[in-house]
């Protein structure tokens, strides 16, 4: 067997955050090699290297030996590195051979070109065992067959080191089993896949070896024949120090209760079935899961913004299933959602207005005239209280830092009096101190009474915080666990194939 | 859940290479230097109108006199200039209402036709006293814009139907009907002309009693005031912002969304009604088909420049109407064709709207191979 790719003490920092940090891999022709973290362990980040999105920091590269500096996408695939990335880069109005052609220039007469690339298009397919009519546009054919696509298109444009981010996270088991038999075979003609997943059924069953990763290291590079389950989910999931955040009994009063919840994704395809849920009041729930387990899809429901196909939401005792976010916050609901720029905050409008729009909807600065002087006084109290650095009332909230922005939503959402929080991946992106900061004002809260409902993809900020833990997988509550959590077993219904 | 590492870095984007331009996302900018690069698109288009109009054949000396003194120092030209804003002003704050909640509503001339309409059933049919006359006209012009928009309002908050085709198409069917009209039931039985019999004293505007100037400009001033509390001073106006602004997080933060979004943009239809109003009850005396002409596009541009600020829309609507009655003059004194007054209207407009790429971008020149 030949290497392939080698890549050795690799770095990577994204506005401070160590995204990789000496990171090592490699993978050889005719082998497909697994590689496994949680999420933000840095598997994309390391991938996006080969494939010349991200500029390393430090660090050396070697394709088929050679040392090399990838300059971009386009020296990647010169140098015969494929990737095809969990969201689909199609474009939908136009068809399979289209789409193929697109990436992949032939040459000659446009019409003529499109029929050739069809034609190459099913030869692959009958190659690999895929069907795939190339006249089919791409909004009419099912995640599947996107994905697909995607790999003819890799394959097309000549690439022996194929890398597959999470392939199977869109997939039934059925779509899944019959992609990696697909993926193995490839190996089998020479190529070098790089397998990117966090499912250890994928590594035993299809890995000829397995790369772990965590916190942007190298932890292990191993025959996975060599690890059992609960070796690889400790390598994964590692052993943080158990912090010493008291635990609290809750009040008993469930204040806010999911039964049996159903929701979808965009695309139709199925993100929650049948979360049953409830949360006390005077304690933290936390949700720990890997990302695209139906985090997303849960806290929007709960917030408001994404109806549910089955199920209920109560809010102290009141069902709010179908209830406009409006009614859900004079219900005592405040929100904190993963993406500050999407559901949180206005980018565009100032710090004053962002703080006090709750208050505002709440009624609380009049509706005829508005009390901008008193909002902006509040303003400034809660800039003083959340410490809140880097601009006033009248800054625009784009300019404030990561941490800065996450304490202006926590600053609004708890200004209310909100009993009932749901916090979604609330220190995502923020350094140490805004990380500390946050959490602890989710700890007061809960200490106020609040029922605090913490979804994270961050396993030690869950077991760190929550006095029950409850674990997310496709859709479903599949274990719940009191304070003290194992850390080990919550890793193995996380990863398990439940 | 995508895999937040696996998205670009914020800042991977932000710098765009242009050959030896290197440009760069302002994330902020001032307001002297904000006025400054509008000033100096302004300047730049007012330089190649002025090279347009002497290769014309206008004296260069004639061309200050005639779009500055004459038009804004001058009693008669002053006057015709403020005739000319007021429906300006009007669909021009109709513009920067919708647009202030995302809304594009090309259909201003629609709705103003259908003010105008209104206007004309009361006054032709001679609804109520006299005395209550010019009122009722207002607010059946008021209600007819505003009913001319509710459709469109309701298949885009409902079915996500776009706006800019429906309002656009309505226009035309606003158009046809007044033609219907005109050259039918409501012909004028006096010249058999295609237009609607003149209306009597009580269905017209008053003048204030300076040259030709009327109630309209009140009107348009009152509307102003209106809608700069509504905006800048009223709770709703935090929603519209919001809503314009973030859809998602005004939604997620409890904000009525798809309301705001109906009365903002029935506000933008009774404004255009409204100006449709003051056009047929102070300006043509009469329902025509040509009264709406050029206003929808005026709108748009209006509301644009003044960045849906309602009293930069009023100094704007001021500015584009001396243009509007210099370029009247100038085509009548040197015999120009109304195209050219026409290209001198769009380059101004063009330039001060590319200003907005200084705003946007900073500009480095660059030495070596751009990097």
């Amino acid at each position: 067997m030949t290497v392939a790719l080698e890549m050795s003490d690799v770095s990577k920092e994204f506005d401070g955050n160590r995204a990789l940090d000496s990171a090592c891999f490699r993978a050889e022709y005719g082998r497909v090699q697994a590689l496994l973290g949680e999420n933000g362990a840095g598997k994309s980040s390391l991938m996006n290297v080969v494939c010349g999105l991200y500029a390393p920091d430090a660090g050396r590269i070697a394709v088929d030996g050679v040392p090399v500096s990838i300059d971009g996408p386009a020296h990647a695939r010169a140098l015969g590195i494929g990737m095809v990335h969990q969201h689909f880069k199609l474009v939908r109005p136009f068809t399979v051979a289209e789409n193929v052609a697109l990436a992949n220039r032939l040459g000659g007469r446009w019409t003529d070109e499109l029929a050739r690339v069809a034609e190459t298009v099913e030869r692959y397919c009958g190659e690999l065992g895929f069907e795939l009519d190339p006249a089919s546009r791409i909004d009419s054919i099912s995640v599947a067959e996107r994905q697909r696509v995607e790999i003819v298109k890799v394959l097309m444009s000549g690439a022996r080191i194929l890398i597959l981010d999470e392939p199977t996270a869109v997939l039934t088991d059925d779509e899944a089993d019959r992609l990696l038999a697909v993926v193995r075979g490839l190996a089998g003609r020479g190529a070098a896949v790089v397998l990117i997943t966090h499912k250890l059924r994928e590594v035993h069953d299809f890995a000829d070896r397995v790369t772990i990763m965590r916190a942007g290291r190298t932890v292990a590079d191993e025959d996975p024949k060599t690890l059992d389950d609960r070796r690889m989910t400790e390598l994964m999931v590692g052993s943080a120090p158990r912090s010493a955040v008291a635990a609290r009994s809750g009040g008993g009063r469930a204040r806010l209760e999911i039964a049996d919840l159903s929701a979808a994704r965009d695309d139709g395809v199925a993100a929650l079935a049948g979360v049953t849920l409830a949360v006390q009041e005077g304690e933290i729930y936390g949700v720990a899961g890997v990302g695209g387990n139906g985090q997303t899809e849960l806290a929007e429901v709960l917030m408001g913004v994404r109806p549910a196909l089955h199920g209920t939401v109560s809010l102290d005792g009141e069902d709010r299933t179908a209830a406009h976010p409006g009614e859900r916050r004079k219900g005592g609901l405040g929100t904190v959602p993963s993406d500050r720029y999407l559901y949180g905050l206005t980018a565009d409008l100032s710090v004053a207005e962002n703080f006090g729009l709750a208050g505002l909807a709440a009624g609380r600065y009049g509706s005829w005239w508005v009390a901008s002087a008193r909002m902006r006084g509040d303003t400034e109290a809660a800039i003083a209280d959340f410490e809140i650095q880097g601009g006033g009332p009248a800054t625009r909230s784009r300019l404030l830092s990561g941490g800065n922005a996450q304490k202006l939503v926590l600053a609004r959402e708890l200004s209310g009096g909100a009993g009932i929080l749901v916090a979604h991946s609330p220190t995502r992106g923020l350094d140490v101190r805004a990380c500390a900061a946050v959490q602890s004002q989710l700890l007061e809260a809960r200490d106020r009474g609040a029922a605090v409902l913490l979804i994270s993809e961050d396993l030690d900020e869950v077991l760190d915080l929550s006095d029950r833990v409850g674990v997310l997988n496709r859709g479903r509550i599949v274990g719940e666990f009191a304070r003290p959590a194992d850390r080990h077993a919550v890793g193995r219904l996380m990863v398990g194939h439940a | 859940m995508p895999d937040r590492a696996a998205a670009p870095p914020a800042g991977a984007y932000r710098a765009r290479r242009l050959g030896r331009l290197n440009l760069e996302v302002r994330q902020s900018i001032g307001r002297v230097r904000h006025a400054a690069f509008i000033a100096f698109g302004l300047g730049v288009g007012l330089a190649i109108s002025v090279a347009i109009l002497l290769a014309a054949g206008v004296e260069a000396a004639n061309i200050f006199d005639e779009f500055v003194v004459l038009t804004f120092f001058d009693r008669l030209g002053l006057s015709s200039v403020l005739i000319e804003c007021s429906p300006l002003i009007l669909v021009g704050l109709s513009a920067a209402v919708a647009f202030r909640v995302n809304f594009w509503n090309i259909g201003i001339e629609g709705q103003f036709f259908w003010g105008a309409i209104g206007a004309t059933v009361i006054a032709i049919f001679d609804v109520g006293p006299p005395a209550t006359r010019i009122g009722l006209m207002l607010v059946f012009a008021i209600v007819g814009g505003f009913l001319w928009i509710v459709p469109p309002a309701i298949f885009k908050i409902k079915l996500g139907v776009n706006e800019v085709i429906s309002t656009l198409l309505l226009n035309y069917v606003a158009y046809q009907f007044v033609l219907n009209q005109i050259y039918g039931a409501w012909q004028d039985p006096r010249d058999r002309f295609p237009h609607s019999e003149a209306f009597d004293a009580a269905e017209r505007l008053p003048l204030l009693g300076w040259e030709k100037v009327h109630l309209g400009l009140v009107i348009s001033l009152v509307a102003v005031a209106f809608v700069w509390w509504l905006m800048q001073r009223s709770r709703f106006g935090v929603y519209m912002r919001f809503v314009g602004a973030n859809p998602h997080m005004a939604l997620a933060a409890g904000i009525p969304v798809a309301m705001t979004i109906f009365l903002a943009v029935g506000l933008s239809g009774a404004l255009s009604g409204a100006a449709g109003f003051v056009m047929g009850a102070a300006q043509e005396h009469r329902l025509t088909g040509t009264m709406a002409a050029g206003y929808g596009f005026s709108g748009i541009m209006i509301a644009f420049l003044a960045r849906n600020n309602p009293v930069a829309v009023l100094i704007v609507a001021f500015m584009i109407g001396g243009l509007y009655a210099a370029g009247q003059s100038v085509k009548v004194f040197y015999s120009l064709p109304q195209a050219l007054v026409s290209l001198i209207q769009a380059i101004v407009v063009m330039c001060v709207a590319a200003s907005d790429f200084l705003v946007r971008y900073r500009v480095h020149w660059l030495r070596g191979d751009g990097r």
